[in-house]
């Protein structure tokens, strides 16, 4: 266990640095010179040649590239060229805010994914399977934006119980935490869960039909073991989606946060690729990349844990 | 499926450890657990899901916002929606596009703006200019404080104009400002290089906030504001991003200027994410997109609108030395002819701005309404023209194309299509766009709008921006010459030389201008906003009761 912990940590640091590295150089290839986007339409070009100098832009591409490198290394991701305030501080006051938002999607997609998994699962020929997978085939044709603005026009607009727009820290209020999260989660968990539950009826489903099942059942096992044990043994097709969707919310949440707008990195990340803030584009690349290798490490070692075998892969 | 689900389902099949404990038939495990049915598990499911549901919904609806008309419901609260985050609070960093609302609360500036744009006291109580209009000399307020308890005087503007001239963003404004002069404890002095009859105006748009200085000297101030403003901003309660509150410091000496006691500005940037907020209650005033107009009427709101932009395409090789044609003014008027400005912006500005074809902004001092006919749309018009310039088979060129632009693109092509001008387009990037679309010899615009006419004659005209680097005066000894007459005269006598000038260029096609779009801002029933032009968002001075 410890070599394929090692193991898979070492590759994670080999991803971020790949992926860092040709995000450092697709930025500058594709941005260019950013200093008339950053100072806006009136700017002047003795404006913008100062900024070019105070930025740094003077330098060859690898002196830059090994600058910002080295300084990466120490945890200091420099300063925005937009407002010259570190990046690490503007990334570490968004986080939270997408942070809160998948998590609570991802929990509410596991939770009630579980739920309609485990009873389609149980009866796979019942009418809510067939509304499962009615409700699969609508959630996954309606585009997330459209679903969004529903729910705000729905429960925010005309039913007011929830803010239409807007975030509020935990640390401030967790009602209103909770109430100013509840929507956009939501938005993000109903496609989520339907996928969910459709991978963990089908496992279901394929792991019912297996011998040692059946034995289980021959052994006197109430239903209720039995249960817990096919889930186990379905649960990881279910867990790799969960694993993935977290992932993919956590770079999808965009549009979300652009409907509810929440301060997350989703929209730092809009405004600093209309600006061209390459130091922000690389903090946020740095950090996103760290959960996707975070969040595939634990499910490596909740598979592993499931079955041994995979950590031999 | 993937491999390692299917790797999982044997193996652990077998492992049972709980039940091979117990042994196979052993009674003891039967008879100590409760059997469960399936459909006993169904229902345990479902109670719990319900159950977890309801409690996340019930612990959620805390939602206690306002009546569905607009409006927060509280006398003294204003929440404002804003399109973009505060660049920064550092009045030397910031932006004067959106920036307004946040630095209007923490900060007083020197000089303000008044609802026609022009300059009126603010710290400066008064100023006066020297017979050859090279040093201004300016008069402060006795009676100031800023937040950290530092004194306002001359000292301190002093090191703020200096902060200001020395600042990325704010530097430009004070570009003709040779040095600035502590006269004595409540005198300022500005000394000018050269005239600049756009300073003060530039100075009240959002270029003379004023800080306290040891802020200045800590360099805390893109974090922290700290200033003698009427608001105070409450960074414990505010969201970064997403919320930022301010309240009102008492004895303000503007204090009936700011009716409101808390204040809240939301940066907003998606238009209908603003517009549900100000449906849902959360918004008293919002930025706002046109085509909601008819929504908001019907909901009582006020709506404010002016033009703050104009758009067409910019020339820049005026003179033909990259693209010949362009250097014959029959081809740029031709171009003029062709576009249906009236139309375009009905059908992609929605309606919202006014149909004209000059650069000064439409119902200012400068600009003229008897002008907009001189490039009625004319297609034969235009085809005659460019016969008699000798592209009857029009010509090609290569213009810029970003996203922001796409919604004019199908226009452009067409319209000069019409005119045999093939155009090639160059995708960029919004953000090179700014950089590389004034190295072709034309492309599509929208570019800011400026109030003051001097401010306006020098943005768009004289000087060297990023839209255009080769002003090409000097080549046309007719704009020249009112542009050196204008700059050698002041107030009064400069306005109609400014509004020659303004003739000059429009019968040079300095550009293709279709029209000028507006900025649009909804409020509740109880509140206005005073829309100016030059502010993309008004400062808070701008939005009052009534």
């Amino acid at each position: 266990m410890f070599r394929f912990t090692i193991r898979r940590l070492m590759s994670g640091v080999a991803l971020l640095l790949i992926v860092t590295s040709a995000t450092f150089f697709l930025a500058h290839l594709a941005i260019g010179d950013p200093t008339a986007g950053l100072l806006g339409n009136s700017a002047t070009p003795a404006q913008r040649a100062a900024l070019h100098e105070k930025l740094g832009l003077d330098r060859p591409l690898f002196v830059q590239f090994w600058d910002w490198f080295s300084h990466a290394l120490r945890g200091d991701f420099g300063t925005s060229w937009r407002n010259f305030q570190p990046v690490s501080d503007q990334i570490a006051l968004r986080v939270p805010v997408t942070l809160s938002v998948v998590i609570a999607a991802t929990v509410l997609a596991a939770a009630l994914g579980l739920a309609v998994g485990v009873a389609t699962g149980l009866r796979p020929g019942g009418a809510l399977a067939r509304v499962l997978k009615l409700a699969s085939v609508v959630l996954f044709a309606l585009p997330g934006f459209w679903v969004s603005l529903v729910l705000v026009m729905l429960f925010a607009v005309r039913l007011q119980w929830f803010p239409a727009v807007g975030y509020v820290p935990l640390t401030q209020s967790a009602s209103g935490w909770l109430s100013s999260i509840t929507l956009p989660a939501v938005a993000l968990a109903l496609s989520a869960i339907v996928m969910i539950a459709e991978q963990l009826r089908n496992g279901f489903v394929e792991v019912t039909k297996q011998d040692y099942v059946r034995t289980l059942r021959a052994r006197g096992l109430s239903t209720r073991r039995v249960t817990l044990h096919v889930l186990r043994n379905a649960s990881p097709a279910a867990l790799t989606v969960l694993a993935v969707m977290f992932v993919g919310l956590l770079g999808g949440a965009i549009v979300v946060e652009i409907i509810f707008n929440l301060p997350g990195i989703g929209q730092l990340t809009q405004s600093a690729s209309q600006i061209g803030d390459i130091p922000i584009l690389l903090g946020l690349t740095a950090v996103t990349v760290v959960f996707v290798v975070l969040v595939n490490f634990l499910l490596d070692l909740v598979l592993g844990w499931i079955n041994p075998k995979v950590r031999d892969i | 499926m993937n491999p390692r689900v299917r790797a999982t389902l044997t193996p652990r099949a077998e492992g049972c450890d709980g039940e091979r404990k117990g042994g196979f038939l052993s009674p003891s495990i039967r008879h100590q657990r409760p059997s469960y049915s399936r459909e006993d598990s169904m229902k345990r499911i479902w109670r719990v899901t319900l159950a977890a549901v309801a409690a996340f919904a019930m612990a959620a609806c805390t939602n206690t916002t306002a009546p569905s008309d607009g409006g927060t419901g509280t006398d003294d609260d204003i929440k404002i929606g804003t399109l973009l985050d505060v660049t920064s609070w550092d009045p030397a960093q910031a932006d004067i596009g959106f920036d307004g609302p946040y630095l209007s609360a923490v900060y007083d500036p020197l000089v303000s703006l008044n609802e026609d744009s022009d300059p009126v006291p603010g710290l400066a109580m008064s100023w006066k200019y020297s017979a050859d209009r090279l040093k201004l000399t300016m008069e402060l307020r006795e009676d100031v404080t800023f937040s950290d308890g530092e004194v306002f005087d001359a000292a301190a503007a002093v090191r703020n104009l200096e902060h200001l001239k020395a600042g990325v963003r704010s530097g430009a404004t004070y570009a003709n400002v040779e040095r600035f002069e502590e006269v004595d404890e409540d005198t300022i002095a500005l000394h000018l290089k050269q005239k600049d009859e756009a300073l003060l105006y530039y100075m009240g748009l959002g270029r003379s906030w004023i800080a306290s200085p040891a802020a200045i000297k800590a360099e805390t101030l893109a974090t922290q504001p700290v200033g003698s403003g009427p608001y105070t901003f409450e960074s414990n309660t505010s969201t970064p991003g997403s919320e930022y509150v301010f309240t009102k410091r008492p004895e303000h000496w503007d204090d009936q200027t700011y009716p409101f006691a808390t204040l809240h500005v939301l940066p907003i940037a998606d238009p209908t994410a603003s517009f549900n907020a100000m449906l849902s209650g959360q918004l008293d005033v919002a930025y706002a997109n046109a085509t909601d107009i008819p929504r908001a009427k019907e909901r009582g709101w006020n709506v404010a609108a002016d033009v703050a932009t104009w758009v067409g395409i910019q020339f820049t090789d005026r003179t033909g030395e990259r693209l010949k044609p362009l250097g014959d003014v029959r081809v740029r008027r031709a171009i003029n002819h062709a576009f249906d400005g009236a139309a375009m912006l009905e059908s992609v500005g929605q309606g919202a701005g006014a149909a004209t074809n000059q650069v000064f902004p439409a119902g200012g001092p400068v600009h003229d309404p008897s002008l907009d006919d001189r490039y009625a749309h004319d297609m034969d018009q235009a085809k005659k023209l460019m016969a008699d310039a000798g592209y009857a088979d029009g010509f090609d060129v290569t213009m810029p194309m970003s996203s922001i632009f796409q919604p004019w693109q199908p226009s452009v092509e067409q319209t000069l299509g019409e005119l045999g001008i093939k155009v090639a387009w160059k995708d960029l990037s919004p953000a090179d766009y700014q950089k590389n679309a004034a190295t072709y010899p034309m492309f599509v615009a929208v570019l800011a709008l400026d109030s003051n006419p001097a401010a306006s004659m020098d943005g768009r005209i004289v000087s060297e921006q990023w839209f255009n680097p080769n002003p090409s005066t000097q080549d046309f000894p007719e704009v020249q010459k009112l542009v050196d007459e204008a700059l050698d005269t002041t107030g009064a006598d400069q306005l109609p030389l400014i509004r020659e000038l303004n003739e000059e260029i429009t019968e040079q096609a300095w550009q293709s201008v279709w029209y000028q779009a507006d900025n649009t801002y909804f409020s509740v029933e109880d509140i206005t906003v005073t829309p100016i032009t030059g502010m993309m968002f008004p400062t808070l001075r701008f939005i009052q009761r009534g």
